[in-house]
């Protein structure tokens, strides 16, 4: 075959697959197709298109697994994967843990995929900045930012029987307008269809937030009650992805639930779930290994309930993979949620949320926010695009920015409110091959927010 | 694969105003054992072209995997559609530049890919065991890594060249656990361990095994450790913590594309601004900072970047005044330098380059050796390893978590301290510095993950530097 004759990812997955020559094995493979156009100053800066495929093939043998990942899908170049990870998964004698590699089911059926947007036009985008510079121009400010939109195919294939397969899409915008003064203010939406993204509304939004009149308040370090926005809220959770969720982490002691499943750790009023068909997710049927997607509780009513698997960390914990792999075999850093859903409160906005706060800060977005220690969840960011001093029950003026350190599950055990209606957010940080991922949260609001300068 | 460049070029030519593109062949081996077990066993190989037009001022990028004619013209096409397709923007001239011609190699005394499989996971698993012989230890990991990429360059200016290079390196940690905490210790750093250019004599080098027990012994030592007090103190920054240091608060900074705005939506500003050069202080007097594309061993050394500009050592930094950016053709151009810094890097054929990193080294002082820096130190601590870190958008306020610190009491090494933490604002922080340890203390650190752009890029760095202090700083705030 042709290296450059693309078949159907199914049929690319067999015939990697075919290669492993009936060793224990996966073949994953994926096709990104994705279109980014970033903007700055009101104009536009830089653009990627991408056409790729990656074949990563896992040979698993008496508990040790092999990996070799390529683009060549040549018969040549399939079958020197193969044997790569076959020679990976025999190389010494000493026995590992993974469990080996099971049949592949049918994918759950989704709606994560918008035909409309995998056409990826590149009109579209342009359309999407013109509406972003317009409006941000109109309202006396610069217009920074990015517009994307991809198209995911995923196949896998099992050498214990199956094939599995799935197409995802994928849309983002963020506008961060900057007006004259310096002031600056960020929007932005994720979504499984381009469409769903309205460019004008959310430089709207950003420069709003830009102009809001008044002299800045000097903030300095404590303890604050807080609202946070949506986007800063899906950075927290985020970083409690990786702190509370991993199941290696956890089995392992390190991670934020151990020993603590089934204590109180959060509010009574905070849900938090992985739900990889929450219509406003970016849906996913299968992971990379195959393993079809399940709900799962990771906080209920505010008690600690559970933590989400790929095959290896099921095994060392005695439980079944949800579905959360980030590589087949086990990414070395362990499982992740994908599609967590936080569900909202009573609130019916930001503005609901400020009410009865007497002075407080009002968050925007986080921004390069990292874990400190896991075992606390302890984070470290700092506030940027839009943060805002409470008073009296609303929004008054603009404030300096602050560096936040507290730890995620304590944020969410003070806090006392949230919104009812969740937004789609993500950074939008397509490292290596794209790997969309989201939360639907709601904006809330927490007391005793330690902000360290 | 240098004719289809150059046909590529050629034809993007009557459409564009500029174009290149950029054949690269990535090959990489990643190992890993962790408690006594194969934890990750993964060989990678991709190659592609990326292709990069210029249409007024619009950028257009599309990458391909492999290197057929027809899809690489496929490529070209979608480059030319997305340039046009964004709203219309004037575009400037790109600071001129002679054509790149030529091939150009990293040292490699033993290819890495060479050395059998087995051999190197024996080392690991050795590693590994010495890790946990003392017990104690929850989760024992060695790493492995080795990397060659191939890059070919064509520009429509008429640039062909080619270089190779080959990276090598390693590492382990140590991670304690008791029911309330956890504690890791990392050598020799915590972010990738140390990758260098080199070959298979590059992760020999390291020694692990020799560091495996003291770094156990640490870690389980920390879990019953005392926690760094807070306050202002002397701090002495070393190894990795002072290289992530310089990179966060002056690499990053003196990226011009941050300083032109033109990063504002992703990675951010920053303090200086265009016309600050020869007047911003950002140091005390004995601060000098350079980015050397040429530091042997670097993972920022390379012959050209990825516009095919030779490699350059930039003054960033003298006497405590910034003294220059990293640059890029458009970006060069658009202050005025009569060239670019030769600092347009990407992370794969599937990434177009971004202003980035070379190796952005403090350079030596005259304070001695570190233990002659602590026997001059009355009293204070001393963090090598990095644990967290996180600095605003325009690179002023930081905030860094070491996995260790050391007390500095009489001028000796004492007690070990947990969770050692330190912020600050970057001109006070390095306006404090009042010692820089002398050149046989100097060496390079590498950060393999430095991530910038949109989509993102993992670019690979160095940073040269000897031990520092600085005074006053707000310590235990995390």
């Amino acid at each position: 075959m042709s290296r450059w004759a693309l078949p159907d990812l199914p049929g690319l997955a067999e015939r990697a697959l075919g290669h492993t020559h009936g060793r224990n094995a996966i073949a994953s493979v994926v096709r990104e197709r994705s279109l980014l156009m970033r903007f700055a100053a009101g104009r536009p800066t830089q653009a990627t298109a991408i056409d790729d495929v990656t074949v990563e093939v896992a040979v698993a043998s008496d508990g040790r697994v092999g990996r070799a990942a390529t683009n060549d899908t040549s018969d040549d170049g399939l079958r020197a994967c193969a044997r790569s990870a076959a020679a990976a998964a025999g190389a010494l004698a000493v026995p590992g843990s993974f469990p080996g590699f099971g049949p592949v089911g049918e994918a759950p059926a989704h709606a994560g995929h918008d035909p409309a947007t995998a056409a990826l036009d590149p009109a579209d985008g342009g359309r999407a900045l013109a509406a972003a510079f317009e409006v941000a121009g109109a309202e006396g400010t610069e217009a920074h930012g990015g517009w994307t939109a991809a198209e995911e195919e995923r196949a896998v294939a099992s050498s214990e029987g199956g094939i599995a397969s799935d197409r995802t899409t994928d849309a983002f915008m963020k506008v961060i307008c900057i007006a004259p003064g310096g002031r600056s203010g960020y929007a932005g939406r994720a979504s499984v269809a381009a469409g769903g993204l309205d460019p004008a509304a959310l430089a709207r939004r950003a420069a709003g937030k830009a102009t809001l009149a008044g002299e800045p308040a000097a903030i300095g370090p404590g303890e604050r009650t807080v609202v946070f926005e949506a986007s800063a809220v899906g950075t927290l959770l985020d970083l409690l992805g990786g702190a509370a969720f991993d199941g290696l982490a956890h089995t392992e002691g390190r991670g934020a639930l151990a020993g603590r499943i089934g204590h109180r750790v959060a509010a009574p009023g905070v849900n938090l779930s992985e739900s990889p068909r929450f219509a406003a997710t970016l849906q996913r049927g299968i992971d990379p290994e195959g393993t079809a997607k399940v709900p799962v509780p990771l906080i209920q009513d505010g008690v600690a309930a559970g933590v989400v698997h790929d095959l290896r960390s099921a095994a060392a914990s005695g439980a079944a993979s949800t579905g959360n792999a980030l590589a087949p075999g086990g990414d070395p850093e362990g499982p992740r949620p994908t599609n967590m859903v936080l569900i909202g409160g009573g609130a019916a906005g930001e503005d609901e949320l400020c009410e009865g706060v007497e002075r407080g800060v009002y968050v925007t977005r986080l921004w390069y926010a990292n874990l400190v220690r896991q075992r606390e969840s302890l984070v470290t960011a700092v506030t940027r695009d839009g943060t805002f001093l409470i008073e009296d029950g609303r929004v008054t003026r603009p404030a300096n920015d602050l560096r936040l350190t507290d730890s995620v599950l304590g944020i969410l055990a003070r806090t006392a409110a949230l919104g009812a209606r969740q937004e789609l957010v993500s950074e939008a940080e397509y490292y290596g091959r794209r790997f969309a991922t989201a939360t639907a949260c709601p904006p809330l609001r927490a007391r005793g927010v330690r902000f360290t300068a | 694969m240098r004719e289809l460049l150059l046909d590529l070029v050629d034809a993007a030519a009557r459409h564009a105003d500029y174009a290149d593109a950029r054949h690269v062949a990535t090959r990489r081996e990643r190992l890993a054992t962790r408690n006594g077990v194969l934890d990750d066993v993964l060989a990678e190989d991709s190659d592609g072209v990326g292709i990069r037009v210029r249409v007024g001022g619009a950028w257009g990028f599309a990458a391909v995997r492999g290197s057929g004619r027809a899809e690489c013209e496929a490529a070209l096409g979608r480059a030319l559609a997305v340039a046009r397709a964004q709203p219309a923007a004037a575009g400037g001239p790109l600071a001129p530049e002679t054509p790149a011609e030529g091939a150009w190699s990293s040292p490699c005394e033993r290819d890495p890919f060479d050395v059998p499989l087995d051999r190197k996971l024996a080392t690991l698993l050795e590693t590994d065991a010495a890790i946990r012989a003392g017990g104690g230890i929850a989760v024992a990991i060695a790493h492995f890594e080795g990397r060659r990429i191939v890059t070919t360059f064509a520009s429509s200016e008429g640039a062909a060249c080619v270089q190779s290079v080959t990276e090598c390196g390693g590492g382990i940690a140590a991670l304690a656990v008791d029911g309330e905490d956890s504690q890791i210790r990392s050598y020799p750093a915590s972010h990738g361990g140390q990758v260098d250019q080199a070959g298979y004599e590059g992760f020999m080098r390291l020694r692990l095994a020799d560091h495996a027990p003291r770094i156990a012994e640490e870690a389980a030592a920390l879990l019953k450790a005392p926690a760094c007090p807070a306050g202002r103190m002397t701090l002495i920054l070393a190894g990795e913590q002072l290289g992530l240091q310089i990179h966060e608060s002056i690499g990053h900074a003196v990226e011009l594309d941050r300083v032109l705005g033109r990063e504002i939506s992703y990675a951010g500003g920053s303090y200086a601004g265009p016309d600050a050069v020869g007047s911003l202080r950002i140091g005390s007097p004995l601060v000098n900072v350079t980015a050397d594309a040429s530091t042997p061993g670097a993972l920022g050394t390379f012959r050209w970047d990825d516009e095919g500009v030779e490699a350059q050592a930039l003054p960033i930094v003298r006497g405590g005044v910034l003294a220059g950016f990293l640059s890029s053709r458009e970006s060069a151009a658009e202050i005025g330098l009569g060239r670019s810094g030769g600092c347009a890097r990407a992370s794969g054929f599937d990434r177009q380059p971004l202003v980035r990193m070379t190796n952005v080294n403090l350079d030596p002082g005259d304070a001695g050796s570190l233990d002659d820096l602590i026997a001059a130190t009355g009293e204070g601590l001393l963090i090598e390893s990095n644990r967290s870190w996180s600095i605003d958008d325009r690179r002023l306020h930081f905030q860094f978590g070491g996995e260790a610190a050391w007390e500095i009491r009489g001028g000796e090494r004492g007690r070990l301290l947990r969770n050692p933490s330190y912020s600050g604002l970057t001109p006070q922080f390095w306006g404090s510095c009042d010692a820089v340890c002398s050149a046989p203390a100097w060496g390079v650190t590498s950060l393999i993950d430095c991530g910038k752009g949109e989509p993102g890029q993992f670019v690979r760095v160095s940073h040269g530097s000897a031990p520092a202090r600085f005074q006053d700083v707000e310590v235990g705030v995390a």
